[in-house]
């Protein structure tokens, strides 16, 4: 009954803002008095800190701090970390280097000014002694024995090991009629949103509390490690994510700057203010995805997948923050996808290297596990001369079979698969990108002279995770409703989506709703926007706190009416006795009664809010096939990714506008780490992608429209049946355009094991299979 | 480096000029640091945060603003090379209270998600349709290739340009 917005397709309510250049990015918030931090950053890979002389920089007219790792107390605290199994010998952070500089861009010393130029200026009069050390920058390197060594309490440089085991992996193999196995590699790239990082701290004259806005996907966590780090209470700290110009997982970290930046502005007694910039960018925010995964696969002759077996390193780089594990561990549990794998072991070692600390990163572990397995697929059919879809239809998990317990458990929560219709969706992509028809294709354009590929790639993915997420929905006097979220978005539309959950719910228009992210002021406790876990966590938690409004706003109602509360029905703004349309009361109305002092029924509390929290740790797993096509240049090595298709299956989609831009954004940064994105580090350290120069990220001419099919098989694991979805479009889509090029190329001898998949890397390939035309050859 | 060289008056961080710049239609008298670029001077001295700082190289195009109606990006000109000019920014697109027809494509076509980049897309897609009718889609591609999206994967945007290729009166 009434009006349905769950499931319609509205335009966002963010946009008006955005589209006139009124948003509040964290640049855009300044103060009077406003102080401007810069960081002085170690140019060195690995290097003992002999000295650091701040006093030159402190006495340049117009700066007003400037400060060492010797400033920041006897002990100065450590970035904590949340992940922390059995094995970890942890390497954590400090907000400044101490004794050792451990990565290029490290940070040394601070200074705070009157200007970003002068703070800037004065970096350059800080005289800083170094000891050159050796540097490692290659993990597989980095734990062989005589490594230079980055941290004494991890003398093989391996910080953690994990392992993941179900099954009887040992039978699986030694029954086996085939067993293949393969190292594939994925590169150092990241989420480069188009807004940096960037924090103000201000602390307000009569409350005491600092205030901290910041380019952050967790206000919350960044709360609470602030107040452990800062050694003050949790209620002396706010802080409030503005407008945020993407995140795609690396603000879901706690940087040194984070601390720097309120540690400053309390030293100072004024507000300051640190914008990254983008060279500090590259140097700096959470890279990811790099591994070296060794696999195995024991089959049938038939096909049938008997068990995977795999060691992968992860480049964890210098350092572990908070999620610094997080990519090893989800790449171990994801690695067997949606398939039938009765038996599997991964081993996950995580290295440490002279590079940037690597995090999570849209789909963090699942891109790289992906990559594995069905570039191993691939292999794996073309060695059995069986059809690569064949082999992957007959080893999909049915309906029957859910939900699948995988016996494994990831970051404290057992992977069970809780639904999904794998073989639909993988025949209906098949259809769409008419699989059937394609080796005819591919093969009228080999003659031709053409080199045209299709890629496969099934990808799932953790999405929602726990332990909670925190909403409010509250009606003022007035009658407008309000929801607080503990989420904080990055332009995925969560606003929208949240009003139309309250809207099903209240029966108002949804865009009539205000809905407010991010501030640790306006709801106690909150988690934050990653994993792709606003529909599940946040939605449910907005529907929990809609449902309790909704109730009391009833009763309320039929209080003001005298009718019993069963006998009233919400509509249009109004709740009004049933089959009486013309006997009703507004919102307001019910809101003026519900306020302290009002005209309620005996025993009711005042006030029309309510504030819940999902509890929840069992995650949804959203899933899907991507299928892309390419087309390689024989004379060039450049790839042109044709037609894209996109089966996706999240459950209930609360607005489909939302998912389908979610999924062609992923697409595109998936296609970034299939064919361009790379942060090359030089032998010494030296990073190489330090500008948009020499990190290419997809422009408008790289990416094609994305044809996208919808499933919903909801998810019995919250009431709305959603499953996340955020992360699906980059896991997939890296490992379907490397497919693909890999099926333009492979028959002429070469195979293809590692990405990006540069021109001069494809082009190398083909010419080492002696089969690059002989015009290629000649011009090099 | 020595803190007086540093701090003397010809360093030349610390000059300072007075410059005349109308934007948006409206007229600014501003005394700057001569290195000050064009982009900080719109944000920090008018107050004008429409325009976004991305990369400081010119490659991503976040703070591409029009200056004598042409395109430019505003983080590549330091604010005195301006002085004199006429400049329009994402705050000067707005018919009063009503989006133009281009910000209102982008709002109808899913052409934006975290908006950091739209105000240069939109200058940059407000250049091209000025002059362009019918625009195909490989020439739209073309003409938006100098702005970078990280959310969207482009084709929201595309979709935009070609609705407000119909939908503008020009």
């Amino acid at each position: 009954m009434g009006v349905k917005m769950v499931g319609a397709s509205v335009r966002r309510m963010e946009d008006p803002r955005l589209l006139r250049g009124e948003a509040a990015f964290v640049d855009d918030i300044r103060f009077p008095g406003l102080l401007h931090m810069a960081v002085l950053r170690s140019p060195h890979a690995h290097a003992r800190l002999l000295s650091v002389d701040v006093r030159a920089a402190r006495e340049l007219p117009g700066v007003v701090d400037a400060f060492s790792a010797a400033d920041l107390g006897a002990e100065p605290p450590g970035i904590p970390f949340f992940y922390n199994p059995e094995s970890f010998r942890p390497a954590p952070q400090y907000p400044l280097a101490t004794d050792t500089v451990r990565y290029v861009g490290e940070g040394v010393a601070v200074v705070v000014a009157e200007s970003r130029h002068l703070a800037e200026d004065a970096l350059e009069l800080i005289e800083v002694d170094y000891e050159l050390l050796e540097a490692v920058v290659d993990a597989y390197a980095a734990i062989q024995p005589g490594a230079p060594v980055l941290h004494e309490n991890a003398p093989d440089n391996v910080a953690a090991t994990m392992v993941y085991e179900s099954g009887d992996v040992e039978a699986a193999f030694a029954g086996a009629d085939r067993v293949i196995s393969k190292r594939l590699d994925m590169q150092r790239y990241t989420g480069i949103p188009m807004e940096t990082r960037g924090v103000v701290g201000h602390r307000d004259a009569v409350t005491a509390e600092m205030t901290i806005w910041a380019s952050t996907q967790w206000p919350h966590t960044m709360r609470t490690v602030l107040a452990g780090m800062l050694a003050v209470p949790a209620r002396s700290i706010r802080v409030i994510t503005p407008d945020i110009g993407g995140g795609f997982g690396i603000k879901a970290d706690f940087y040194p700057e984070d601390f720097l930046v309120p540690f400053a502005a309390g030293r100072v007694g004024r507000p300051v203010k640190w914008i990254e910039d983008r060279n500090e960018h590259f140097l700096t925010i959470a890279h990811s995805r790099e591994q070296i995964h060794e696999v195995e696969i024991a089959l049938r002759d038939d096909g049938t997948i008997l068990g995977l077996r795999a060691r992968h390193i992860t480049d964890c780089g210098a350092y572990q923050r908070p999620l610094g594990l997080v990519n090893a561990s989800l790449a171990g549990t994801s690695l067997a996808g949606i398939y039938r794998v009765p038996a599997l072991r991964v081993e996950a070692v995580c290295a440490s290297t002279n590079k940037a600390p690597a995090s999570a990163y849209r789909g963090a572990g699942a891109p790289e596990a992906t990559f594995a397995r069905e570039r191993l697929l691939d292999i794996v059919a073309r060695e059995l001369g069986m059809d690569r879809a064949e082999l992957r239809r007959k080893n999909l998990l049915t309906p029957e079979e859910m939900p699948y317990d995988t016996g494994l458990v990831s970051l404290e929560a057992a992977v069970i698969l809780d639904s999904g219709s794998f073989p639909a969706a993988f025949e209906q992509a098949l259809d769409m990108a008419d699989y059937a028809g394609f080796a005819a294709r591919q093969q009228a354009a080999r003659e031709e002279g053409r080199l045209i590929g299709m890629g496969i790639c099934v990808y799932h993915q953790l999405t929602g995770t726990g332990p909670f997420e925190g909403g409010s929905v509250r009606v003022d006097p007035t009658g407008e409703v309000t929801i607080n979220s503990g989420a904080a978005p990055q332009g995925q539309g969560t606003a929208t989506m949240l009003a139309q959950i309250a809207a099903d719910e209240l029966q108002v228009p949804h865009d009539t709703i205000k809905v407010v992210f991010g501030d640790t002021g306006r709801l106690a406790h909150g988690m934050g926007t990653y994993a792709s876990r606003n529909a599940v966590m946040a939605g449910t938690a907005v529907m929990m706190a809609s449902t309790k409004v909704r109730e009391k706003a009833l009763a309320l109602a039929a209080h003001l009416v005298e009718v019993d509360p069963s006998d009233m029905v919400l509509e249009d703004g109004y709740a009004h006795v049933k089959g009486v349309p013309t006997t009703r009361v507004s919102w307001a109305e019910i809101a003026a009664a519900a306020t302290p002092g009002g005209n309620r029924p005996e025993g009711m509390e005042p006030d029309l809010e309510s504030v819940q929290y999902f509890e929840n740790m069992a995650a949804p797993y959203s899933y899907g096939i991507h299928i892309a096509e390419v087309e390689v240049d024989p004379d060039t090595g450049v790839t042109t990714v044709g037609r894209y298709v996109v089966v996706n299956d999240a459950g209930t989609i609360v607005n489909p506008r939302n998912a389908e831009g979610q999924i062609a954004g992923g697409v595109a940064q998936g296609l970034g780490g299939a064919l361009m994105e790379e942060l090359v580090y030089a032998p010494d350290g030296q990073p190489q992608s330090t500008s948009f120069l020499d990190y290419l990220i997809p422009g408008s001419l790289d990416v094609p429209d994305v044809e996208i099919g919808h499933l919903e098989t909801k998810s019995p694991l919250n009431p709305l049946g959603v499953k996340g979805m955020g992360e699906g479009g980059a896991i997939g889509g890296h490992s379907a355009v490397a497919n693909a090029v890999a099926d333009a190329i492979e028959h002429l001898g070469c195979t293809v094991t590692r990405t990006p998949l540069k021109p001069a890397t494809v082009w190398e390939l083909m010419r080492s299979a002696g089969a690059a035309p002989a015009g290629a050859g000649t011009t090099a | 480096m020595d803190v007086d060289e540093r701090t003397t008056a010809d360093h030349v961080g610390l000059q300072e000029k007075t410059i005349t710049v109308t934007v948006n239609g409206n007229s600014y008298q501003r005394t700057v640091p001569v290195r000050r670029s064009l982009v900080d001077f719109l944000r920090e001295d008018l107050g004008l945060t429409g325009s976004h700082v991305g990369c400081e190289h010119g490659v991503c195009g976040a703070c591409t603003i029009l200056l004598d109606r042409e395109p430019i990006r505003a983080c590549l000109m330091f604010a005195v090379q301006a002085d004199g000019t006429e400049l329009t920014t994402v705050e000067g697109l707005t018919w009063g209270e009503e989006l133009h027809p281009i910000q209102q494509a982008f709002w109808d076509h899913h052409g934006l998600q975290c908006g950091f980049c739209t105000p240069g897309f939109l200058l940059t897609t407000y250049d091209f349709l000025r002059e362009k009718h019918g625009a195909t889609e490989p020439e739209i591609r073309e003409a938006l290739s100098g702005n970078l999206c990280r959310c969207t994967g482009y084709q929201g945007i595309v979709r935009s340009v070609q609705a407000a290729d119909e939908t503008w009166e020009r």
